[in-house]
């Protein structure tokens, strides 16, 4: 269906319940996956990439079973195909060390500490899903207007030429 | 399964039909068409279904109807003894040379836009545009209703140099924060989102370059009659604008008074919170003294003689020169839409090189009828097309066909012309009538059935509005 997926990554249960209770208005418009380690995250791409959607926002945890989400932000990052994603980590658990790589080696978009407010994770998901849609030339921006930064998203579509 | 399923997609669907249809003519025989014109007839059919499907983008569509037009009907057809070779045309009329149809690519209409589409880049790139809006909206204070207005008159303004689309998409990064501190029940918020399409498309009206469906006309009126060796009619800039803009601001108060009265707002007053910034570089100064330059010498061709066509050159060869326009700008143009314009033009062509359009005409006693329900008519029909389809390509398909009307009925080809350009901008009712409706409804704040009552009822007024003032407002402004 061509839809923009948000993928959350978080181990614990209680926490990926509120970060789906908070993504929630992005439900109507968004694919969203919360996945509890990176090998079932790696699954959710996959399967967003079989239907012919795209994944648009990494939500990930640092601390997490096996791989952490800092090792997956770098490959994902090192991985072309993925260029546009935008990448935020969601942890309270990161040291510099990990944040320091998630910049340099991850390109890592945002950081927000645990815990954190649902409208403060909602601006964040809304500005870097807007930013995903700018820079990705292909994505009509039109049907975003409503649900994310619309001004911003109206610019693109002013310099965009449909016909009149 | 599957693959047959993918197939079968309305696109694929529309480009079966658009091709068998493209085939009809040339196993049938039409009493009294020509050869030529049976080709004709396929071209036209081809254009009709893949513009109104957009199985393809409308310009490859131009594209095609260029090509297909050299292919079987010009000169280069009768090379080609291998294939389908020449067809027959009616007596006194040959095979027009391929180039005919090429030329078309580079029509003075085509020059004119390009122009516009010079100033257009320029208001974007130095924020002209948004701050004309801060500046012209500051007078109308912060009652909603004048805020409104407001809003609406400088959506206009700007629409009439500015494709009606980027316009729509401005303003609307304007009201989009307005918006968001009305009351999520207060009616207002759907007035404002309606408005500043409605105005964006009544706008382009104004001037011969606010949207394609008036270049397109223009370029109708462009072909010579056989019989006086002249062009069937003749509208400058300035003339355009005293017939168009009387009808555009009569049919704003109209819009303007109805969304008022359906969406009145609640809240007592508006603030806008806009800041004008002028850029100062060297560029933008060039720009600015370009940009007045230019609208001065459009506005004022029967003082100095230069026709708007040639102006069209000036913006575009003082902002390439100066490097205001780079390279990758120029690229960036929306050289599409004049594809698009292009294509109608190379039709219309070929509908009057083949004799298509008088046998098209012959087909009904236009004697019978007055001119008057004749106008009506032909505005009705490219209200209705457009509502439905690209208003360019609605032009594309009715302006040929409007100049033979005009030609049977012994009306003036440039009255029913207006007919077609006017009615194409009047077409709002649906999200996908135009693309500023499209935008506006993107941003969620009104329903589909609100949109279609207002819009069909400002439609009806467009209407009524051209057939009451059109003739009147040409004769004042002295256009034949």
């Amino acid at each position: 269906m061509n839809q923009i997926a948000i993928l959350s990554i978080e181990d614990e249960p209680e926490v990926r319940e509120a970060i789906r209770r908070d993504l929630r208005p992005f439900e109507k418009q968004f694919r969203i996956e919360v996945s509890e380690d990176i090998s079932d995250a790696r699954e959710a791409i996959a399967q967003i990439e079989q239907d012919g959607d795209r994944i648009g926002l990494v939500l990930a945890d640092h601390r997490l079973p096996g791989e952490t989400g800092v090792d997956f932000l770098t490959k994902l990052h090192a991985d072309g195909s993925h260029y546009p994603v935008r990448k935020v980590l969601l942890t309270g658990q990161a040291d510099q060390q990990d944040t320091i790589r998630a910049i340099n080696e991850g390109g890592l978009h945002h950081y927000i500490a645990k815990p954190w407010e649902p409208e403060t994770l909602v601006t964040i998901v809304r500005d870097e899903l807007t930013e995903y849609v700018l820079r990705s030339e292909d994505i009509d921006a039109m049907p975003y207007v409503a649900i994310l930064d619309g001004p911003r998203l109206l610019e693109k579509i002013s310099h965009g030429s449909r016909i009149d | 399964m599957h693959a047959i399923k993918r197939l079968a997609t309305g696109k694929n669907l529309s480009l079966l039909l658009a091709l068998v249809a493209f085939l009809i003519p040339f196993f049938l025989e039409i009493p009294g068409l020509s050869e030529a014109g049976h080709r004709l007839l396929s071209i036209f059919l081809l254009a009709v279904i893949l513009w109104v499907s957009e199985a393809i983008p409308l310009f490859a569509t131009s594209a095609s109807v260029i090509l297909l037009l050299v292919l079987f009907l010009s000169d280069v057809a009768g090379q080609l003894s291998w294939a389908w070779g020449m067809a027959a045309f009616p007596e006194g009329m040959t095979a027009p040379a391929y180039t005919t149809f090429f030329n078309t690519l580079a029509s003075k209409v085509l020059i004119l836009f390009l122009g516009g589409f010079f100033l257009a880049f320029g208001a974007a790139r130095f924020g002209v545009d948004k701050n004309l809006a801060a500046i012209m909206l500051k007078p109308f204070g912060t009652k909603p209703s004048r805020v409104l207005l407001g809003l609406m008159l400088i959506t206009g303004v700007l629409s009439m140099w500015m494709s009606n689309t980027a316009t729509t998409a401005t303003i609307m990064a304007v009201v989009l924060p307005i918006i968001a501190t009305l009351a999520p029940d207060d009616k207002f918020r759907v007035g404002l989102a309606l408005g500043v399409p409605f105005a964006a498309n009544i706008g382009g009206m104004g001037t011969p370059i606010g949207t394609p469906p008036n270049a397109i006309v223009l370029g109708a009126l462009s072909k010579i009659d056989p019989a006086t060796g002249e062009t069937i009619g003749q509208c400058s800039f300035l003339q355009w604008m005293i017939f168009a803009i009387p009808i555009a601001l009569l049919l704003m108060a109209f819009a303007w008074v109805l969304i008022v009265f359906m969406f009145p707002a609640s809240k007592k007053a508006i603030e806008i919170d806009m800041n004008v910034k002028w850029a100062k570089s060297t560029h933008a100064t060039i720009y600015y003294v370009t940009a007045i330059f230019t609208i001065l010498m459009w506005v004022t061709g029967a003082l100095h003689g230069i026709n708007s066509y040639v102006v069209g050159m000036f913006p575009v060869v003082i902002l390439l020169s100066t490097g205001v326009v780079s390279a990758k700008q120029f690229r960036g143009l929306e050289w599409d839409v004049l594809w698009l314009v292009a294509g109608g033009i190379a039709l219309g062509v070929g509908v009057s090189a083949t004799g298509f359009d008088t046998w098209l005409v012959g087909l009904i006693a236009w004697d019978s009828m007055s001119r008057v329900v004749i106008g009506i008519a032909i505005c009705g029909t490219a209200l209705l097309m457009s509502t439905f389809i690209s208003n360019s390509a609605a032009t594309n398909l009715l302006a040929p066909i409007a100049v033979a009307v005009a030609g049977a009925a012994g009306a003036s080809a440039i009255i029913i012309l207006a007919f077609v350009a006017l009615g194409a901008s009047m077409a709002m009712a649906l999200p996908i009538s135009t693309p500023p409706n499209a935008i506006a409804y993107s941003a969620g704040t009104f329903t589909t059935k609100q949109m279609v009552l207002t819009g069909t009822l400002i439609g009806a007024a467009g209407v009524l509005i051209c057939f009451l003032l059109l003739r009147p407002l040409l004769h004042i402004a002295g256009v034949s």
